[in-house]
């Protein structure tokens, strides 16, 4: 075993995968050389070589069309985006080409765009934003969003070996202030599956990526008053797992979605109506939703801590609906 | 009947030797029908222009008894040129490039009057006027090399190996075209065997998708060419700019074929772009570039030719402007009144199948009366496919929401064979990166 952060689990699981498997490259802006802004490929040109991990210029639509035209004669492409900000620039390829490509025309799409989002960091309203609900709402991608070390590589290696398009949303605000010792040895986590990151009895928190530990710390305090949070993190948001969304409120009763991204067409929406779908008469008070503003994510520290889920927000609400 | 394409005619070996890098270079006639070509010009920025003839008109809005509309500055009186001689095409070539044209033009027609009758469900795109430059460029291409094609270059896929009755079923909804009814059109293609990329209706976004193609079998020791087309109209879109971008800073062998038909829906290329000729953006590509006549089949097809021996070379993107004007309107429901009817005549002059008729005749290639008996044999052979798309089944319900996902316990296996690199240091191991990055 040894320890290691979010970052390095998510180099770790590229870098065996190129070992693995030659069909995988990766491509991207800066990634060669200087081994990408974030510096998850560092030393991967020497490794594999200039072919295998491709300096692109300055477009993120080049990126996508790139590595799905290259995805087409069977290779894996794993294509970086800086931010996933940048994303936007691609989303035309996302949604119109890559998405629909096996549906439309049998035409397999083995490819992960990658890159790092959210907030926290005072990145300001274009390198802080959580874009993932864009995909999530495009049927044809998968989209996972790991909060944990160990799931970040164990999906990573996942999304690589998948047969379609994954968009692997990773939190920056986690790159380094998450670490876990992690197995030596190969493994997968696999897509589509949640995981409980802690059990409890009275009230249920869904939520994924860094939100996970704002659901920590709450349930930290609460434990002190009595009150057991069960914190259920998604890890991937497109396909959702409806059973295990089910399983925990009907364990306890009662649920909190919590996520960094904004309210309005944010995923708390949608697990409440799936809630609402399968698990109506279990619930002893109604769903609430606790996210980011509806407002573009903010620089200055004061706004964006303003702008963002908060422990005390959680904790309050958790009192709340247990006195519902 | 269906007649199986024939290889597309070898390279002569002499020819590839003495191309230049930038592919510019004019080559020796060898399987031409008439010995000698016509000197080639340039335009004012150095880039090749094949044409026998410059466009002496252009397109104005002009406001008059309260109205806008558009009028022509300039003469449409202009004699027809010949064809150029082509450098590669002999006779059974270009009979059978001829024959390409024909099917493609008559597929059309037959599709036009099956919309008449409410077969074709939608909208129907033709291509009148543009079936040279569709099958010419098409029939430039190896097996192995990739297409991109648009909306109206279903032409190019006949050429590539699909029967007219795949794009008539798709404009039918049929259960058994090639996109089970889920698309129309020529939006289908095939990754496996075919090598045509599916088109999408958003324009450019395809050319990004053929460099990557082109990346993919590189990786795999192989250099294929991957021709697309993009229009004047679609070449304003920045997917245009960032995949061919990226095509021409790879090397990537990329044939971006620029149809400049004269409209984009309904507006003329005066209110698209300032430039003279858009084969000038070659030079900010930095990549050859060349101009040719797109109603001359043969001059089409040896541009193209040029450029994909270049990309089988590994000497990367071109691209080819070909200068001509869509017949027909946009699509069925557009009466296209917006196009002044001089230019329309000016054209219909200029039709690419009269033209080639005329200089196979010339050339002793073929009588009046061998002519006669193609048109009449694609006929039939298009009337077989029409009752084959007729005849197909709509598709089942079961088939709207299946297939969104790929099976992940099937393999996909590479198309080329093992991935392949110059220069790597395998030993290496990972070690942490201690590395700043971006933010803290």
């Amino acid at each position: 075993m040894a320890t290691v952060t979010y970052l390095e689990a998510i180099r770790q699981a590229i870098w065996e995968e190129m070992e693995r498997d030659s069909r995988v490259f990766v491509m991207g802006e800066d990634v060669g050389v200087y081994g990408g802004a974030f510096k998850a490929t560092e030393g991967f040109i020497h490794k594999f070589g200039k072919e295998r991990v491709v300096d692109t210029p300055i477009s993120e639509m080049a990126i996508a069309s790139a590595a799905y035209g290259a995805s087409l004669t069977g290779l894996r492409p794993v294509g970086e985006f800086q931010f996933m900000d940048f994303i936007s620039s691609a989303h035309s390829q996302i949604v119109q080409i890559l998405a629909k490509s096996n549906w439309r025309w049998g035409a397999p799409a083995p490819l992960v765009l990658r890159g790092p989002s959210g907030g926290g960091v005072s990145g300001g309203p274009f390198h802080s934003q959580n874009p993932e609900m864009f995909y999530v709402h495009t049927p044809g991608l998968k989209v996972i969003a790991p909060a944990t070390a160990r799931d970040a590589k164990g999906l990573m290696k996942s999304a690589i070996r998948d047969n379609n398009p994954v968009l692997f949303f990773e939190h920056k605000f986690l790159y380094r202030r998450v670490k876990e010792e992690l197995p030596l040895k190969d493994y997968t986590v696999e897509i589509g599956k949640a995981r409980v990151h802690r059990e409890g009895r009275h009230l249920s928190v869904i939520t994924y990526a860094s939100m996970v530990y704002v659901a920590q710390e709450a349930a930290e305090i609460l434990q002190k008053e009595g009150i057991e949070l069960e914190i259920l993190d998604l890890r991937t948001l497109l396909p959702l797992d409806r059973d295990a969304i089910r399983a925990t409120v009907e364990k306890t009763n009662r649920a909190i979605v919590l996520h960094e991204d904004t309210k309005t067409g944010g995923i708390a929406g949608e697990i409440a109506a799936i809630i609402n779908e399968e698990a109506f008469d279990s619930l002893d008070a109604p769903i609430v939703r606790i996210t980011a503003m509806d407002a573009p994510v903010p620089f200055s520290p004061p706004l964006e801590k303003a702008f963002l889920p908060k422990v005390e927000d959680v904790v309050r609400e958790a009192r709340r609906l247990l006195k519902y | 009947m269906a007649t199986k394409k024939i290889e597309a005619p070898p390279p002569a070996s002499p020819e590839s030797k003495s191309q230049s890098a930038n592919g510019s270079k004019v080559m020796p006639a060898h399987t031409g029908a008439k010995s000698g070509q016509p000197p080639v010009s340039k335009n004012p920025h150095g880039i090749p222009d094949w044409r026998l003839e410059q466009l002496p008109f252009h397109i104005e809005s002009e406001w008059g008894d309260g109205e806008y509309r558009y009028k022509i500055v300039g003469d449409t009186s202009a004699p027809v040129p010949p064809l150029r001689p082509s450098k590669y095409l002999g006779k059974e070539q270009t009979i059978e490039l001829f024959r390409y044209m024909i099917v493609n033009r008559r597929m059309e027609a037959v599709l036009e009057s099956m919309y008449k009758q409410s077969l074709v469900i939608g909208e129907l795109y033709q291509s009148l006027g543009q079936e040279a430059c569709s099958v010419a460029t098409a029939y430039a291409l190896d097996k192995d090399d990739w297409l991109g094609p648009m909306i109206r270059n279903q032409g190019s896929m006949i050429v590539k190996g699909y029967q007219p009755r795949a794009t008539m079923m798709q404009y039918m909804g049929k259960g058994d075209s090639p996109t089970k009814g889920r698309d129309s059109g020529s939006h289908y293609g095939d990754p496996k065997t075919l090598n045509v990329v599916a088109p999408i209706s958003h324009l450019g976004d395809s050319i990004g998708v053929l460099a990557g193609v082109a990346l993919g079998a590189r990786l795999q020791g192989k250099h294929v060419a991957c021709l697309g087309y993009i229009g004047d109209g679609g070449q304003s879109t920045g997917p245009t700019y960032e995949g061919f971008n990226f095509a021409a800073v790879q090397h990537l062998g990329v044939v971006l074929v620029v149809e400049h038909n004269s409209w984009a829906y309904s507006t003329p290329v005066e209110l698209q772009f300032a430039c003279k000729d858009l084969a000038d953006r070659a030079i900010g590509y930095g990549v050859p570039g060349v101009i040719v006549d797109g109603t001359d089949a043969n001059q089409v097809y040896d541009a193209a030719h040029e450029a994909v021996q270049r990309a089988h070379r590994g000497e990367g993107a071109s691209i080819i402007e070909a200068k001509f004007m869509r017949m027909k309107s946009h699509a069925m429901h557009d009466s296209a009144h917006y196009v002044p009817a001089k230019v329309k005549e000016y054209w219909k002059r200029r039709d690419p199948i009269a033209r080639m008729e005329q200089y196979l005749k010339e050339a002793g290639w073929m009588t009046e009366a061998r002519i006669a008996e193609m048109h009449a044999e694609v006929e039939r052979f298009i009337n077989e496919e029409r009752a084959v798309a007729e005849a197909a089944p709509m598709p089942g319900p079961e088939d709207a929401g299946t297939d969104v996902y790929f099976d992940n316990a099937v393999d996909i296996p590479v198309k080329y064979g093992e991935v392949r690199v110059k220069n790597a240091n395998k030993n290496r191991k990972l070690s942490e990166s201690s590395a700043p990055g971006h933010y803290k």
